[in-house]
């Protein structure tokens, strides 16, 4: 069970890398300075930045519990 | 109040949702309204959402009233009743709609510039073949779970008086001297340094780690109201004029609260899926009481171990990890 919601929240982890990825690229198309200005071109590369980073952090936990099942605190 | 009447008070909230769920219903399949699928979904929306809060709130009630002595057997205690099982799951799939429908409304107004981002025509592509108004309708039905739940478990936590997710007065800082401690070092630190903490004091978890009463609730607590807000005057603009610069910083900070909203689901499954026995609680409601309190305790107390305070099997539960919440 543990390894099944270890998947699962890696895929989750996979399409918020995905959001991530599409809020950062977006912060620098022309058409978003123009029609939002810099404000909003700050948000979505913050809001981006920080939705990789906790993506990251929950793919890298869930790799860590496909990779050692027992790892986890309270498990043993 | 009685069971039998609390039964009756819940029946009655439901009979008023289907009464008013029926009328709006009707009222936008009858033929006779000129509004396209969207703008529909919107009105049905509006109409019915004062009746799920109502029956979130009776529901909340009943719970309160029927609420149960903590429990223990051998050792497993009970950590959180089936309502409030049931509450998180409700929730989940409500965010599990709302939340991916959101993100694309919105990424649906970025990418379809006239030089989509690398990847996003693909995605538009993709999506194509689903009309919009299904992203909408989706995001109503989340929003429309979330909202239900919020309700039950604000009024079930103010009915019976629990405030264990929430520090007690005047010990916010003995919270958060326990959720600097809880941190990587460095950050702990950090924090410790910018708020003034004694991080010589090392204080013991209860029910719940610090990292969940000192930030993680507060932090959801306020994602929620300011979504749950903003979300309200988007959706009532078309039923009460709402003022241009009211409806352009609601819709900014409902943005706002959403891209808050994903980086606390993401903390939220990270943090549990390391802490095994908390999933396990919120699936069954039963736990291994030494798991928890090793959990509680590593969690808490990163450093050097302590002493342990030991309980005898008689202990009622609830102290140690069972809350019955």
């Amino acid at each position: 069970m543990k390894r099944l919601v270890a998947i699962l929240e890696l895929l989750w982890a996979a399409v918020n890398v995905v959001i991530a990825y599409l809020f950062i690229t977006n912060a620098f198309v022309a058409k978003t300075a123009i029609k939002e200005g810099l404000p909003a071109q700050a948000a979505l590369l913050l809001g981006g930045t920080l939705i990789g980073i906790f993506a990251v952090m929950l793919a890298w936990q869930s790799l860590q519990i496909l990779r050692a099942p027992g790892a986890t605190e309270g498990s043993r | 109040m009685g069971t039998a009447a609390r039964w009756v008070l819940v029946l009655a909230g439901l009979a008023i949702l289907a009464a008013g769920a029926y009328v709006s219903f009707a009222q936008a399949g009858s033929g006779a309204q000129p509004w396209d699928p969207e703008l529909s979904d919107n009105f049905v929306f509006m109409r019915v959402l004062p009746f799920v809060v109502g029956l979130g709130v009776v529901v909340g009630l009943f719970r309160a009233g029927s609420r149960t002595a903590a429990m223990r057997r051998g050792d497993q205690v009970r950590r959180f009743s089936t309502g409030t099982i049931l509450g998180h799951w409700i929730v989940t799939v409500g965010f599990l709609l709302a939340l991916p429908t959101g993100l694309w409304q919105y990424l649906g107004g970025i990418l379809s510039q006239d030089v989509p981002a690398p990847g996003g025509q693909a995605l538009l592509d993709l999506f194509q073949a689903v009309p919009l108004y299904w992203f909408y309708r989706l995001h109503y039905i989340g929003a429309a779970l979330i909202l239900f739940s919020v309700a039950t478990f604000a009024a079930y936590w103010w009915a019976n008086g629990d405030r264990s997710l929430w520090p007690p007065r005047g010990e916010w800082r003995r919270h958060l001297a326990g959720f600097a401690q809880e941190l990587p070092p460095s950050l702990g630190a950090r924090l410790a340094a910018w708020l003034r903490l004694d991080l010589d004091q090392r204080p013991q978890a209860r029910r719940f780690t610090f990292y969940e009463t000192a930030f993680s609730f507060p932090t959801w607590t306020f994602a929620l109201v300011l979504i749950t807000i903003t979300g309200l005057v988007k959706a009532m603009r078309y039923i009460y004029p709402v003022p241009g610069p009211v409806l352009y910083w609601a819709s900014t900070l409902h943005v706002a609260a959403m891209v808050l909203l994903t980086l606390k689901v993401l903390d939220h499954l990270r943090y549990t899926l390391a802490r095994w026995p908390f999933m396990v609680a919120m699936t069954r409601g039963w736990v291994s009481e030494s798991a928890l309190r090793r959990v509680l305790d590593t969690t808490s107390r990163p450093g050097p171990r302590q002493a342990e305070p030991t309980l005898p099997a008689g202990a009622p539960a609830g102290v140690a990890g069972g809350s019955e919440r």
